[in-house]
């Protein structure tokens, strides 16, 4: 009853896994945004905000993190321009380009926390960064991880047959990410001084 | 009802507007009744949220009673014969009609927003309240404007689970609250552990107590007696025991309250949690492990929370 | 009864149907068919309602005398506590998936929901917080005991100190229910969006489609903002930031926007798919089209709009600043505007119709009822200076349980008595089901409006003991929670004796006008399977004479379908 129910789903309706993951999206966005107001909330209003012997944030680090982050947005896209002109090995190239620099990006935000004189329970100083850039490390694994799954499933015979629904959110759910870190990088280390 | 729609049926026109009359009497009347619902007015709060409340009551009795006639007459009359499967006339709406009762309502409400926040301003419950985190945590709200200047200085602490009066300029302490009939008075607000609410159901007024921040709040007392004052935001396993006495009293009889009160020597104030507590711990507690309550504070009169109360 | 005298389309696919030997097998298993879960999902609503009713039981029982006298303190504090998580957690917002499970596919000729297997998850979840959140009590610290809204710093004093305390494990189960919610949210919006039958363009929806969609927009805006704040204060909890602790810079009051911005629109996901089984049965029980049917599809969104802009009035006293206070203040009345449309179509829709007054009927009148009273008092609460007196009092515990239960649960029986035929295909009993209804309209008045007295006069919520002055009306109160345990006894007798025993329901016992009555009684797994139909016409035709579907007679006969 279950396989008939499916099949009967796919064949009715065949595109709205896209649609849903979608909606999804703007509803995970809300809680990255819950989070930005309390940071902003919580920076305005504080007293003393960096905890002692913390001067500010290094930001250059970060800044080329930020540089292969966005560029990383540039490669998915080639990968998809790629899947739609059916050149399967040219959208694996790219792919495996933009997992590279998403792995970069991790190795670079791990290299940066272990070097911070403060930890997560420093004030709400350290609790927030480590909760704003943590929340969005964790969503660039899963997009790394949600890659290596379709760069799995692209060698299935015939996967890419029926449509790219899973590339196509893959690569949404890498833009999502993308454009996040940048709010982030605005708020956190820009916004040095209030 | 199912008048045909060329010629008014005076009847039904006769028999609506004295129902309507029937409910705006009942509505006005209502609207005297509320006033006997809350408690004694003891500040110069007390009368303008009570005459909206009154107000609102009025109104609030009127909608409701009137909704309800409407489903009565149509449960009573409307029902349809047993056995009659046929369906009724079908009306699907009426634009003109629809769009009366969405402005109506409407203008009714901002009648109702714009009445509140004038009693707001006469309260000045709105009163400079913004969050002056930096440099001097102080925040003032509540009483009229007039309650502001040379008023009386309380510092009230709230903690788990007992309340503590200062009065810096006499250097008295106590756990009772004690307050001159008709000044202005000042209370500054701070909570010890987590927040309270600052709550006496005569004054109408209720203040949130937030650790870390010191809040002003003013008002004035109008009438004498004995009230309670009241934590009004969880705060525990004593909450419910969380209540101080207020007393209002004539001039003369707070000052020499307050020149008493500055020759005893300190003791241990009023705090039911402790003893009861105490009491707890001695039978082998029954519920689940609790935070401590803080010791019962030091100050020059205990008083009491055990007399009666006018509200 | 004999499986021959069903709808040989039922008996076609392999769904099992009642009387079938391995019919209940189904219900305790990973089944993604949308109406078995939405089943499964009122079963075990109903069961966390006995839970959540017995707690209250408990506490009326505390509360009919002035002195603490029956349960240990921590233990009431415990109880309310829990009572409030479990009936919005686990009773309301499961069983409002239920019924959009039941009513969303069949409603639209839909086969199942968009992503059937998504859907069993987003279910099976529910069990899983249930235990979690139950378990808790097992505790050496018992459970959490800060109130259903959980403000810090009380909620993270943990005394004990242990790392699994029952704050902890009330925060996972609401992370987890969170994470339920919204699967179910991205599969019902989904469902709506693309899979209606041809011709049921948005304006053809019926009322509860138009409201199932505006609810669980609210959920994917505003739940995302609870396990936001849910996160931080586990971290709080657990890791020993400061978020919301002030003695580190933290802030309680973000956490009250945090959790607000949420827990306001909840209870408008709660109500307004309530005010579309209003809809919906009014019409049908009084065989009139639904007065302005447009207006009260619209009025839905006005109100996502609006919800999503009330917030701080619950914690007006709280240290808000003044333009916070007249901002919200005024967005909380204009919230009455769109409600009062709802209100005076549905009278313009039972006006001059033909009612008949069985159980369903019954119950969206009482509902009605009773949600007018709330509406009144909410207008009163949402007025500042009447607010700074009344909050955190029973006014507001007395205004909130009327929406929630005088309304929205009435409006709940309403639904699950008048599909009750469809989804079981089976009859319940009238008598049975009327005892019901004037047991619950009676012990909820009783119950809730000596709340109102109670708060006025300054009695605070949550509170184990009291002063003397407030006996008489507790007194009432707890009388009132006794009978509304008792008014549950028929309703559990009436569903569980008519789904063994109860007599075959037709397709259409009501004759009511919507998709779902074109289907046998049960629906066969699949809904309409290859014979989805084409919709010509609105969802409220009564007294019109028009079809709602092409070949409508085909459907309402099955043999002619077969042939």
């Amino acid at each position: 009853m279950e396989s008939t129910g499916n099949n009967h789903n796919q064949g009715m309706h065949a595109n709205h896994n896209l649609t849903g993951f979608i909606i999804f999206l703007c509803s995970e966005s809300v809680i990255f945004l819950a989070f930005f107001s309390g940071y902003a909330l919580l920076k305005l209003n504080a007293l003393d905000w960096l905890p002692h012997g913390v001067e500010g944030l290094e930001w250059q680090t970060p800044l080329i993190n930020t540089f292969v982050l966005v560029s990383s947005s540039g490669t998915i896209y080639l990968a998809e321009r790629q899947m739609a002109r059916h050149n399967v090995w040219g959208f694996r190239g790219w792919w495996l380009a933009t997992m590279a620099l998403g792995g970069y990006f991790l190795w670079g935000q791990a290299v940066e926390w272990s070097g911070l004189k403060f930890g997560f329970t420093s004030g709400t100083f350290g609790g927030t960064f480590y909760l704003l850039t943590g929340f969005h490390g964790l969503h660039v694994l899963t997009g790394v991880l949600l890659m290596a799954l379709m760069l799995g499933k692209s060698f299935i015979p015939n996967n890419y047959k029926g449509g790219e629904q899973g590339i196509q959110a893959t690569s949404l759910f890498w833009h999502f990410v993308d454009v996040i870190w940048i709010i982030l990088f605005v708020l956190i280390y820009v916004w040095q001084r209030s | 009802m199912n008048s045909s729609s060329t010629r008014i049926n005076y009847y039904a026109l006769a028999l609506v507007s004295a129902w309507t009359g029937v409910l705006v009497v009942f509505s006005f009347w209502m609207s005297r009744q509320a006033y006997h619902w809350l408690p004694v007015q003891a500040s110069t709060a007390a009368p303008l949220v009570d005459g909206l409340f009154s107000f609102e009551t009025a109104l609030a009795t009127f909608v409701f009673f009137g909704v309800i006639s409407v489903m009565a007459w149509v449960v009573i009359f409307n029902r349809a014969e047993k056995y009659d499967m046929s369906d009724a006339e079908p009306i699907e709406g009426n634009t003109r009609l629809e769009i009366i009762w969405t402005v109506i309502p409407a203008l009714i409400v901002f009648g109702i927003a714009f009445y509140s926040v004038r009693v707001n301003q006469k309260l000045a419950v709105l009163g400079p309240m913004e969050h002056i985190h930096r440099g001097d945590p102080i925040e003032e709200v509540g009483g009229f404007l007039g309650d502001r200047l040379p008023a009386e200085q309380v510092e009230v602490t709230a903690r788990q689970w007992s309340w503590q009066f200062n009065y810096p300029a006499a250097k008295v302490s106590s756990t009772e609250l004690h307050l001159p009939v008709d000044k202005p008075v000042t209370f500054r607000l701070v909570s010890e552990d987590v927040i309270h609410g600052f709550y006496v159901p005569a004054f109408r007024l209720k203040q949130d107590i937030i650790p870390g921040r010191a809040i002003n709040l003013n008002l004035t007392p109008t009438r004498e007696g004995r009230y309670r004052l009241r934590d009004s935001m969880y705060s525990g396993t004593w909450f419910s025991t969380n209540q101080a006495d207020v007393v209002v009293e004539s001039e003369a009889e707070y000052n020499s309250w307050l020149q008493q009160a500055a020759s005893q020597p300190l003791q241990p104030g009023l705090s039911d949690a402790v003893a009861e507590y105490k009491q707890r711990q001695a039978e082998g507690a029954r519920g689940w492990p609790t935070v401590v309550p803080a010791p019962a504070p030091m100050v020059n009169v205990p008083g009491s929370n055990q007399l009666p109360h006018n509200g | 009864m004999t499986l021959a005298s069903y709808d040989p389309r039922v008996l076609k696919s392999n769904a099992p149907v009642p009387g079938a030997p391995d019919n209940w097998k189904r219900f305790f298993s990973f089944n993604t068919d949308a109406k078995v879960i939405g089943i499964q999902y009122i079963t075990v609503a109903i069961f966390f309602l006995l839970i959540g009713g017995l707690l209250a039981m408990i506490m009326r029982g505390e509360l009919i005398t002035p002195e603490n006298d029956l349960v240990d303190r921590t233990v009431y504090n415990g109880l309310y506590t829990m009572h409030g998580t479990i009936m919005l957690f686990m009773f309301i917002f499961p069983v409002l998936n239920g019924l959009n499970n039941l009513l969303i596919p069949t409603m639209i000729g839909a086969p199942d929901m968009a992503f059937p297997r998504l859907n069993a998850v987003a279910f099976w979840l529910v069990p899983i917080f249930g235990v979690i959140l139950i378990s808790s009590f097992l505790l050496p610290g018992g459970p959490a005991n800060s109130g259903w809204w959980s403000y810090p710093p009380v909620s993270t004093q943990n005394p004990l100190g242990n790392l699994v305390s029952g704050e902890g494990m009330w925060l996972t189960a609401v992370a987890l229910s969170g994470v339920s919610s919204i699967m179910g949210a991205v599969n019902f919006v989904t469902t709506i969006i693309r899979m209606r039958a041809p011709g049921m363009t948005f304006f053809r929806m019926p009322i509860f489609i138009w409201t199932a969609w505006a609810a669980q927009s609210l959920q994917l805006i505003g739940l995302p903002a609870l396990t936001g704040g849910a996160i931080m204060l586990l971290f709080d909890l657990v890791v020993g930031t400061s978020f919301f602790q002030p003695e580190g810079g933290g802030d309680p009051v973000l956490y009250q926007h945090f959790f607000w911005f949420y827990s306001h629109p909840a209870v408008y996901v709660i109500i307004l798919p309530v005010f579309g089984i209003f809809s919906e049965l009014f019409s049908a029980h009084s065989r009139k089209p639904l007065f302005g049917y447009a207006f009260v599809a619209l009025a839905s969104f006005a109100i996502v709009f609006l919800g999503l802009i009330v917030w701080v009035h619950h914690f007006f006293p709280s240290g808000v600043p003044e333009w916070m206070r007249n901002l919200f203040m005024v967005t909380t009345m204009l919230i009455s505007v769109p409600t009062g449309v709802k209100v005076f179509a549905w009278l313009a829709t039972i006006w001059g119709g033909k009612l008949r007054l069985n159980t369903p009927m019954l119950f969206s009148l009482g509902g009605l009822f009773n949600f007018v009273f709330a509406g009144v008092t909410g207008i009163m609460l949402a007025t500042v200076p009447i607010d700074i007196h009344v909050n955190n009092t029973y006014f507001v515990v007395g205004h909130f349980h009327y929406v929630i239960y005088g309304a929205a649960v009435m409006g709940i029986y309403a639904a699950i008595y008048h599909w009750f035929p469809k989804f079981t295909g089976r009859m319940y009993y009238e008598g049975l089901g009327k005892l019901h209804f004037f047991l619950t309209f009676i012990g909820t008045n009783l119950n809730f409006f000596p709340m109102h007295p109670l708060g006025l006069m300054g009695m605070p919520r949550r509170v184990s003991s009291y002063d003397p002055e407030f006996t008489f009306w507790n007194v009432v109160a707890s009388l009132g929670s006794f009978l509304l345990g008792v008014s549950i006894i028929p309703f559990l007798i009436n569903m569980i004796s008519s789904w063994v025993r109860g007599p075959q329901a037709p397709q259409n016992p009501w004759n009511a006008i919507g998709l779902e009555w074109l289907l046998p009684s049960p629906p066969p797994a699949e809904n309409f399977e290859e014979n989805v139909p084409t919709v010509i016409s609105g969802p409220y035709g009564y007294g019109t004479g028009k079809p709602l579907v092409e070949n409508q007679s085909a459907y309402e006969n099955q043999s002619l379908l077969e042939a």
